[in-house]
This record gives structure tokens, C-alpha cells and sequence, in this order.
């Protein structure tokens, strides 16, 4: 582990010397936005490049565009490349197998050349020398196939026909640089790397390697090759959590988040990055399940400063997410250590209490003037809408009653304390002086004392069962009442739809025992047709009242 | 560099692997000792290579109690060698060793741990021919033959002085 630690400080001291770059984004959209200019005659080409020169930009390449001759010869080389697959996969015997290989070859290199012909020596054929380069590519793959197939080479070692059908196409990716054959090249290495790791039980450092150093940097303005590589690497440190490769998922986050901090043009590196470590961190507990991991905190912590240095909203919802699972997995370590049995409640109402905190961060930020806020407030939401949901729930309450895990109980009171903290302090500065506060306010406090009760008393499960149904009541309440008075329409449109999610859910709860089921769908539809038409007809008036104040 | 040439390159490249892979199987196929195993098959179906029929061995499962090994336990991936001896009309594991050595002295497989199960000491193994290709839609109809007529099946492998294994023929008898 102390390698981990080395290997992220490094990592950081690397991240800080590239930090001269931080004006990406405003650069990004002056790329944009010149052609515009340029276009509307507000400035001229000239002076477009003076803009660019001074600093040091180049002009970003305008979209192409395929028209309809060039998507024919595209599919058409698609179509061809398939049925000669599926050709060969039909093992069709009259033609005996050597002959169809010594066919197939000479037809695929012949493609190869006429791809290269149309490409470079024959004027105007470009986009077919390009459909060409890709059928050869496909036409290669049936050919390893077939020999394959000749020597009955075994299915579980398709990850080597696969890796022998995706690395000599590479050099045509990169040095035709043929986009078409890029992508399929990044496919087939996914599927290699994921039959390889199921047919050998074995961590494939091999792939996370190959695409960081060749496959890449080489798709540096092809988008899609990017993605699928990039859900590739991320998948890959998916299934580290069922083999358990605890190594192998913080390699592939070390090289996203190198790739991130030397091309931050893509964002995606980060997110994938961020992902990838929080497979890491539950690689880590699935292999050391007693052993609470403070080794995620360091790197995580960086990733929240590039997630703020380079305004990623998107990865701010990784990062408390990847937080909470920490937390879970750090307190589930700790039950082991103890010998505490898992609980639903005490673990629900222990998400719920980090829901309000997050929330509570959102409330913080917003008063202070930081970043995000309405990402803390809409992820604590969420988060505590779900947990109630769930505990509404007979059957949650119900099991394992009284088993209550003294790990989540404490860490839930702890979280609660902190909330209390916070709700003085904010009470104390005149935060809650406002309607819409005080009613940030109820809902806070229903959800704490609602919470409480559950965790102080949890074999009372029907009492249990009313509280957490009245803690959902007053969520769509405070959703509807808010949004009247912030003048929110989605605010208000929420409210109802909780109120009519929780309508639904207990009437499906109790009708689901009666035996007469046809009946009670019948019944409940048009209950829920007529009560959705009145809600409707109430919602538009209102919203349409806020509209016109 | 020249396109042309790169061109080139790339074909030379595609005709030496595909050579390649070639002429490793056709040695084994022509140098190979010919050995008869007992199997038990199955039926799916290859995207790329169309449908086929798993073949499982006798000596795809092997029970460390019983067969004499040099080593104490195997890592899953780790290559094993098979010595293998004729008993009645098939051939049998003899002895298994992790190094290709300690078997040279007879008819002997080249395989892959699949797995090992430390407290039963049995260990699941790979060694390149558990799937025969056959034409499309045979293969279903090959195994309810066999299944539905309870037949025996052997397969004749060819094995070369490496250890390497590559199927002649499959046996299906009535």
C-alpha cells in the first residue's frame, strides 16, 4: 500500500506542474466562437489568427460532414466484411476449409492494396480507398477465424484470435489514419481483454498498457474510438471488484487521470478516473475485508481540487458518491472487525443522514458563493428522497428486526449531531428568517426526527412503517409549498410527483395481497387516471398563476 | 514513411501470422503422435466460427490424490505438463509437473491451469482442444444423437514433441 501512496504523490506533483494551463475552458469556447465571428464579418480571418497566435491556440477543425455516397460505401464495406464472417462461421463444406483460407487470404490482401490505391494513388476515391481499408480489416478477421476453425483452435482461446485480428490492424488505423478501422481495432481489443480475463482468471495489464500508449494517442480527434476505449478501461476495473485485481483498477485510474492531466481537453478521463478508483476502493475491501481503507482519502481529496480547479459538475456527483461507498465500506469493515451483522434499517437511515449532510453542504456553498451548490442540494436530495422511500417500505422494516448494527447506529447519531451543528449555526446567522427556508427547515427536521425515531425503536415496525409514510408525505408537502413560494415550477412539479408516487406505491402495497388482482388494477388505474387528471388540471393552474406573477 | 511501403508492410505482416499460425498447427498435425481420448460433448455456438461442439476430457479434471505431481499446488494460468500413458483403448494421465522436463521421456500434453481447489487438491485444466468445428446446424444434432443413444465418444488428438495438441478426428460410436 505504501506503493499506492508513493505512486499518487507522484501523481500530484505531476498534476501541479501542469497547472500554468488553467484557462482550458476559455480557450475552448474562443475556438468555438471564432468561426462565428469570423462568419458574421465582426472580425476578419487575419485577425481571427492574431487571436489565436496570442494564445497559442490552433483553429479547431470544422465537423465533417458524410454525405449519402460516402455512408454506402461505408455500410456497403460493413455488409460485405459480415457476410464473409458469418460465411465462415457457417463452415460451409463444399469448399473444403484450406481452400476457403487460401482464398480468403489473397482476396483481403487484394482489398488491403485497392484501399491503399483508392486512398493515395486514384484522384478522388478517397472515401472508398477508406470503406476498402475497413472491409480489409474485417476480411483479416475471418480469415483468423477460419484458420481458427481449420485447427479447432478452442473457444476459450478466442481472446487470442481476437488480439491477432485487432494488432496488425492498428498500423492502418494509425498510419492511414482511417478512422473506421480505429474504431473497430478499439472494439476488438474490449472484447479481447474481456475474454482473456474470463478464460484465464488472470489480471490483463497487457490491455490497460496497450491503450494508454498506443491505442490513445493515436485517437487523439476521433471521439467515438476514444469512448469506447475509455468504457473499455472502465469496464475493465469493473470486473477487477469480481476477480479481484485490487492493482490492475488503480493502474487503469493512475493512467486516466495521467491522460486527463496531459490532455484536459477531455473531461471524460477524469470521470473514468475517479470511476475506476472507486472500483478500486471496493477491490480493496472484497480482498481485505477487515481492513478499513485509508489509503483513498489522499487521491480522492486531489480529485475533488481538479474537480473544482476545472469546473466538472458532472464529476462532483462522482466524487460524493465515491465518498459515501467509502464511508459504507469503512463502516462494513468495521461490523467485520466487530462482528456486527448487516442491518437495512440502520444502514438506510445512515445513507439518509449523509443525504441531509450533502444537502446541508449545498446550503453552505450557495450562502458562501462557492461552486455547486445546487449539485450538493439536488445529489442530498435525491439521496434522502430514496432512503425514505425504500424505508416506507413494511417489508425493509421487517428485516432483520432488531438486529440493529451498532457501527451504522453510532455513525448515523454522529452524522446526526453534525446536522443539529449546522442547523443552530444557520438558525443563529438568520438563514431560516425566510418562508422557503423555514421550509427547508420542516423537511430537514421531519427526516432527523423521523430517522431517529426509527433507529431508537426499531421493533416497532408498524409504527415505524407510519412514520417513514408520513416523512414521504411531508417531502411532496414541502416540495409543493416551496415551489408555490420560490416560484419553481419544477420544485412544485416534484411535490406532486412524490405525492403521486407514494399514492401509488401503497396502493399497489396493500392491493398486491388481495387475490382479486384483475379487479384492483382495474379499481386502482382508474383511480390514479381520475386523481392524475385533477392533480394535472391543478398543477397547470398554478404553474400557469407563477408564470404570469 | 511512404504509404506505399506501409501498404506492404501490413500485408507482409498479415500473410507471416496468418503463415505463422499455419505452420505450427501442420507441424503438430505432421509430426504428431496420434492418441485416443475419452470425452463427453456439448453444444453451443461461436459467433465468429459458427457452431461446435465442446469436448470435455477425462483429463480436463485431475485429482492430485491420485495422480503422482512434483509440485504441491498450481496457480490458475500456470502451463502444466501431462505424461500420458495408454490404458485399454484410451490414454491417460500418468504424472503432471509444472515443468516440461520432468515428462520429456514420454507421450506427453501441454496444458493451462484452469483452476485449483487447495483442500479437495483437484485441478482443472485446458490444453487447447475442447472445441471441434462442425458445419452449421450439425452441431445440435451431433449431440442428441450421442445424447439420445447414450454413445461413447473419443477423440483422436495429435500431440507433437512439444506438448502441443491439435485434434485428427472425433469419434462417435452408435
Amino acid at each position: 500500500m505504501i506503493f499506492s501512496l508513493i505512486f499518487w504523490l507522484v501523481a500530484i506533483y505531476i498534476a501541479m506542474r501542469g497547472f500554468s494551463q488553467r484557462h482550458r475552458q476559455m480557450h475552448r469556447w474562443l475556438q468555438r466562437e471564432l468561426p462565428l465571428w469570423e462568419e458574421k464579418n465582426i472580425i476578419n480571418i487575419e485577425q481571427g489568427n492574431t487571436l489565436l497566435g496570442l494564445y497559442k491556440l490552433k483553429r479547431l477543425e470544422p465537423a465533417r460532414k458524410m454525405d449519402m455516397a460516402k455512408a454506402l460505401t461505408l455500410v456497403g464495406a460493413i455488409f460485405v466484411g459480415l457476410g464473409v464472417i458469418f460465411f465462415v462461421a457457417s463452415n460451409w463444406q463444399k469448399i473444403p476449409a484450406h481452400l476457403r483460407a487460401f482464398m480468403l487470404l489473397p482476396i483481403t490482401l487484394f482489398t488491403l492494396y485497392a484501399g491503399y490505391f483508392f486512398s493515395y494513388e486514384k484522384q478522388g476515391f478517397s472515401q472508398l480507398g477508406r470503406s476498402l481499408l475497413l472491409l480489409a480489416s474485417l476480411f483479416w478477421g475471418g480469415a483468423i477465424a477460419l484458420i481458427g476453425q481449420i485447427y479447432n483452435i478452442p473457444v476459450s482461446e478466442n481472446w487470442y484470435i481476437m488480439l491477432l485480428w485487432a494488432f496488425p490492424i492498428v498500423p492502418i488505423a494509425v498510419f492511414f489514419k482511417n478512422d473506421y478501422v480505429h474504431i473497430l481495432a478499439s472494439f476488438l481489443f474490449v472484447i479481447w481483454n474481456f475474454l482473456y480475463t474470463v478464460n484465464n482468471n488472470i489480471a490483463n495489464y497487457y490491455y490497460p498498457i496497450i491503450i494508454f500508449t498506443l491505442i490513445l494517442p493515436t485517437a487523439k480527434n476521433l471521439i467515438i474510438s476514444r469512448r469506447i476505449n475509455i468504457i473499455g478501461l472502465v469496464g475493465a476495473s469493473l470486473y477487477c471488484c469480481f476477480y479481484k485485481y485490487e492493482w490492475l483498477s488503480l493502474f487503469i485510474s493512475a493512467g486516466l487521470l495521467a491522460h486527463y492531466l496531459t490532455q484536459r481537453e477531455e473531461r471524460v478521463y477524469l470521470y473514468s478516473a475517479c470511476l475506476s478508483f472507486i472500483f478500486w476502493a471496493i477491490t480493496f475491501f472484497t480482498i481485505h475485508q477487515q481492513q478499513p481503507n485509508i489509503y483513498f482519502l489522499l487521491p480522492i481529496g486531489f480529485i475533488l481540487y481538479l474537480t473544482y480547479r476545472d469546473d466538472l459538475k458532472e464529476n462532483l456527483v462522482i466524487c460524493l458518491v465515491g465518498l459515501m461507498a467509502w464511508l459504507n465500506l469503512t463502516l462494513a469493515s468495521l461490523s467485520q472487525i466487530w462482528g456486527y451483522a448487516f442491518d437495512p434499517l440502520s444502514f438506510i437511515t445512515f445513507q439518509s443522514s449523509l443525504g441531509i449532510i450533502i444537502y446541508n453542504a449545498g446550503i453552505i456553498s450557495k450562502k458562501k458563493g462557492y461552486l455547486f451548490f445546487e449539485v450538493y442540494k439536488a445529489l442530498g436530495y435525491l439521496v434522502t428522497f430514496t432512503c425514505t422511500y425504500l424505508l416506507s417500505f413494511r417489508l425493509v422494516l421487517e428485516t432483520d428486526t432488531g438486529k440493529t448494527n451498532p457501527a451504522y447506529l453510532y455513525a448515523s447519531f454522529f452524522v446526526t449531531v453534525i446536522i443539529i451543528l449546522l442547523i443552530i449555526d444557520k438558525a443563529r446567522s438568520g438563514y431560516f428568517k425566510n418562508k422557503d427556508t423555514r421550509l427547508e427547515l420542516a423537511a430537514l427536521l421531519a427526516t432527523l426526527i423521523g430517522n431517529s425515531i426509527m433507529l431508537t425503536n426499531p421493533q416497532a415496525v408498524s409504527v415505524n412503517t407510519v412514520v417513514a409514510n408520513a416523512m414521504l408525505v411531508i417531502f411532496a408537502l414541502t416540495n409543493i409549498f416551496l415551489g408555490v413560494e420560490i416560484k419553481r415550477p419544477f420544485v412544485f412539479t416534484l411535490g406532486i410527483v412524490i405525492f403521486a408516487l407514494f399514492i401509488i406505491t401503497r396502493y399497489i402495497d396493500l392491493g398486491w395481497k388481495l387475490k382479486e388482482k384483475s379487479l384492483f388494477f382495474i379499481v386502482g388505474g382508474l383511480i390514479i387516471l381520475s386523481l392524475g387528471t385533477i392533480l394535472e388540471k391543478q398543477r397547470r393552474k398554478i404553474i400557469e398563476k407563477m408564470n404570469t406573477q | 514513411m511512404n504509404k506505399k511501403i506501409i501498404v506492404v508492410i501490413i500485408g507482409f505482416l498479415w500473410v507471416a501470422i496468418s503463415a505463422g499460425m499455419i505452420i505450427s498447427k501442420q507441424h503438430t498435425l505432421r509430426t504428431g503422435k496420434t492418441v485416443v481420448l475419452e470425452t463427453v460433448p456439448v453444444d453451443p455456438r461461436d459467433f465468429l466460427r459458427g457452431d461446435y461442439v465442446v469436448l470435455r476430457y477425462k483429463l480436463s479434471s485431475l485429482d492430485l490424490n491420485q495422480i503422482e505431481s512434483d509440485k504441491p499446488y498450481y496457480r490458475p494460468g500456470e502451463n502444466i505438463y501431462v505424461k500420458l500413458k495408454p490404458k485399454g483403448k484410451y490414454w491417460e494421465a500418468a504424472d503432471i509437473s509444472g515443468k516440461k522436463e520432468a515428462v520429456a521421456d514420454g507421450t506427453f500434453l501441454k496444458g493451462k491451469v484452469r483452476d485449483y481447489d487447495l483442500k479437495t487438491r483437484k485441478l482443472e485444466a485446458a490444453y487447447g482442444i475442447e472445441s471441434y468445428f462442425v458445419p452449421e446446424g450439425e452441431g445440435k444434432v451431433i449431440v442428441k444423437n450421442m445424447r439420445g443413444n447414450k454413445s461413447s465418444v473419443s477423440v483422436e488428438v495429435l500431440v507433437d514433441s512439444s506438448g502441443s495438441a491439435l485434434i485428427k478426428k472425433v469419434y462417435i460410436e452408435m
